[in-house]
């Protein structure tokens, strides 16, 4: 058996695992437990990407493609994984893949392979000062621990002329800083890496990515400390949301989170913390109290440091761009807020977006609510079904027969709970979440049922079936129950997921809005871009002309779409949206029309003005919110707009 | 075809520029001074400067020294980088916006200015490109 054919050839598992392996999209979440079902030891034990569930994948695609050829160092990357099989419980709950298969067929392959097939990889000077610096186990120029990176931080189509290096601390960032600037090699830190996996298949990869240099992965930066004292956490920046949010609720405080994968240091100086609990725990600068940072010199900052110049301070407008951070995060003291014996959810629903955004800027003017958003019939479709089939059925359900388009998300305490239902005819409270979430499989079947044809004659479905009499028979119909979920994954892992769904976590509306497990459920075997931003309330038709905006380019380019979310920020006075877009990230065809809609959302958003977009709040969210929100934009000239076509020549090249 | 920084770089970029260049349609009528900062130039990690003068799109001025300040003039824009960014944007391998964007180069001054002043600039790293072949190690 050879190497010098690309491996798919030499085995079926090896063809399966490669197929699986594409489907990936490289959200993390087999890099922390999630599921209480325990997290990947090798990759815990060694850090580097190579050695976790989502690495190993990528290898297999790089060996497949033949970018990258096995090394010695492959060996210990095969033999560290024991197949305990945590991935593919963690995996099969978000994308129903089998990461496990990947694996072990890497481990076959590897095993069948000649002693001489190996290439030694032999240290460099640069290599060498990388490790007088971490630690030898700590650096590396490994291709094959390189390649794991591809989709994460380095382009698609890199020639792996890369190091990466692990630090533990600040002080070790900054040496390998010094030592990169003194050698002149470029860095560039990666946290979880799926913001970047988002941009990889797309235009945008040119000027996000690190074209060659060191990676400064900073997962060992693993210090967590609640201070319940002071309601603020010490958070390094290898740490994730959940675990993060799982430390606080421990001490019943919780985080202002994204996404349960990102890093919180990555996430507060790419974009700051954008959530749906913002408009009550606040934005960009107002969720930490100090930050360690670590600049393009070396040099080691703290926000509280006296005598430095302001660190809260930005230039606003889309020509400050800035395609890397300014500074390295390494450590955040960030703000934990009280969570109250009462909170509950109320989820208000709608058949079109312009009531259910009223009622969502009413409510965020008036502070009610701690979590609050408009969520699309499409988010909560993709969260609560447990299959990517059973969230099409239950988005068809939804939209031929409820009418069910739009709801308005709260999390509040009873009191507020009181205002909102004096505000609206009909809602729908936790139980019945819960019940939509045990009974996703089988309100999935409902399509095309009687009930439902039923329903759907009725004058306001939406009323029939949320505040009438047909509620009960909907309650019945979904039979309910975490057995029931269970049956729609793989046999073998049918027990395990009644285990999971009986847990009462896993059906608490509350807990999953903090926790955001289930967004990841997005990137199911499919990539999304969700571009977007923030707009000033002000003008209601402008805001939702600003949405159909978006939905007119989906249309237009034939590209799966659907609103995200809508959320308030600062007391109502904006309102952030994210406008997804779904894709086959594998289908070039389909990622040049995505870039499209990247580069003409941009443009037209910018030319609609009162919208901030990702190029005025990308790498700005250690600064106030007030100097990245204010003042508001207004549409830009002609002449800016020449400047803005220009900007994206330069960034993303003849592609644009 | 000379080296990054030395005396004769200068001498043939200005003949260059002046010969290649037209004023109006290469370098659209600028009038801007730059003062480029290279540092940790191999293999001593020292720091030198070029200054670069332009009136009406005529080269009017470019020096080189050693050091990250020039005294006799004061530039409108300050770009500092280490040597490898510098290479990497005459080699081709980035352009000066996107190490501008990236921040492997950093501007003292306004980014809004600086990035208007990239495109006529063109024509200049065009020259420099041309003319620059060899670097330390």
């Amino acid at each position: 058996m050879t190497s010098d054919n690309v491996i798919a050839s030499e085995k079926t598992s090896l063809k399966e695992a490669v197929e699986i392996a594409k489907k990936g999209t490289h959200c993390g979440m087999c890099r922390f437990d999630f599921l209480g079902s325990g997290v990947c030891p090798a990759g815990k034990k060694h850090g580097f990407l190579a050695y976790w569930p989502q690495g190993r994948m990528e290898i297999v695609k790089q060996l497949d493609s033949g970018r990258v050829k096995p090394t010695e160092k492959l060996k210990d990357i095969v033999d560290s994984c024991n197949l305990c099989g945590f991935c593919d419980k963690q995996c099969n709950f978000i994308t129903q893949l089998r990461p496990e298969k990947v694996a072990k067929a890497l481990k076959e392959y590897v095993e069948s392979l000649d002693k001489s097939e190996f290439k030694n990889v032999l240290e460099d000077d640069i290599l060498r000062g990388l490790r007088e610096i971490v630690g030898e186990e700590w650096a590396t120029n490994d291709p094959n621990i390189i390649s794991s990176y591809t989709f994460t931080i380095l382009p698609l189509d890199s020639e792996l002329n890369y190091y990466v290096v692990m630090p533990e601390n600040a002080e070790q960032v900054s040496k390998i800083i010094k030592f990169a600037n003194k050698n002149n090699i470029p860095f560039l830190p990666r946290g979880g890496g799926t913001a970047f996996s988002a941009a990889a298949p797309t235009v945008l990869v040119k000027g996000l990515s690190l074209e060659r240099g060191i990676v400064i992965d900073l997962y060992r930066l693993r210090k967590l400390e609640i201070h319940p004292e002071s309601c603020t956490a010490t958070v390094g920046a290898g740490i994730t949301m959940f675990e993060l949010q799982k430390g606080a609720l421990s001490h019943k405080l919780r985080a202002l989170a994204a996404e349960a994968g990102a890093h919180v240091c990555s996430n507060i100086v790419t974009t700051g913390i954008i959530s749906t609990w913002g408009n009550r725990y606040g934005a960009f600068a107002d969720n930490f109290i100090d930050l360690t940072t670590v600049d393009g010199e070396g040099n080691i900052k703290k926000h509280s440091d006296w005598e430095r110049d302001n660190p809260y301070s930005t230039e606003p407008g889309f020509t400050n761009l800035s395609l890397t951070p300014h500074n390295i995060v390494t450590e955040a003291v960030v703000k934990l807020h009280p969570i109250f014996d009462d909170e509950e959810v109320v989820l208000v629903p709608f058949d079109n977006l312009r009531d259910a955004y009223r009622l969502l800027i009413k409510l965020g003017k008036r502070g009610i609510g701690l979590s609050l958003a408009v969520l699309s019939r499409k988010y909560l479709a993709e969260f609560l079904s447990p299959t990517l089939q059973i969230s099409k059925d239950f988005d068809y359900v939804c939209k031929n027969y409820l009418k069910l388009n739009y709801v308005v998300s709260i999390i509040c305490n009873k009191d507020d709970k009181k205002i909102v239902e004096d505000m609206v005819d009909y809602t729908i409270g936790q139980s019945l979440m819960k019940n939509l979430i045990l009974g996703a499989p089988r309100f999935s079947t409902l399509k095309d049922s009687e009930f439902m044809k039923i329903l759907s004659e009725e004058k306001d479905p939406l009323y029939a079936i949320f505040a009438g009499p047909m509620r009960d028979h909907l309650e019945k119909a979904l039979d309910p129950s975490p057995e029931n979920v269970a049956k729609v994954f793989d046999e073998d892992l049918q027990d395990f997921f009644k285990t999971v769904y009986s847990k009462p976590e896993m059906t608490d509306i509350v807990w999953l809005h903090a926790f955001r497990i289930l967004p990841t459920r997005m990137l199911r075997q499919q990539m999304f871009m969700g571009p977007g931003g923030a707009m000033w309330t002000g003008d209601e038709n402008h805001y939702l002309n600003w949405i159909q905006m978006f939905s007119d380019m989906g249309d237009k380019l034939n590209v799966e779409h659907s609103l995200g979310f809508i959320t308030p920020l600062d007391n109502g006075k904006f309102a952030y949206m994210e406008y997804d877009y779904y894709y086959d990230h594998n289908d070039p065809d389909v990622c040049d029309r995505i870039s499209k809609i990247v580069v003409d959302s941009m443009e037209q958003s910018l030319v609609m003005g009162k919208v901030l977009t990702i190029l005025n709040y990308l790498f700005k969210g250690i600064y106030r919110k007030e100097h990245v929100l204010y003042p508001i934009p207004k549409g830009i000239s002609k002449e800016e707009q020449i400047l803005f076509k220009e900007l994206l020549e330069t960034i993303l090249g003849e592609e644009v | 075809m000379v080296k990054f920084l030395s005396e004769e770089w200068v001498e043939i970029g200005k003949n260059y520029m002046l010969e290649k260049l037209d004023p109006e349609k290469d370098l659209k009528s600028i009038t801007t001074s730059l003062l480029g900062v290279v540092e940790h130039i191999p293999p001593d990690d020292t720091t030198m400067n070029f200054y670069l003068e332009l009136e009406n799109g005529q080269l009017k001025d470019f020096i080189v020294n050693t050091g990250d300040t020039f005294e006799e003039k004061e530039a409108t824009y300050e770009i500092r980088g280490n040597y490898g960014t510098y290479k990497s944007v005459l080699q081709g391998e980035m352009n000066l916006g996107i190490a501008v964007l990236k921040n492997r180069l950093k501007v003292k001054g306004s980014k809004l200015q600086a990035l208007k002043l990239i495109k006529p600039l063109d024509g200049v790293i065009v020259s420099l490109k041309e003319i620059t072949d060899e670097f330390e190690e």
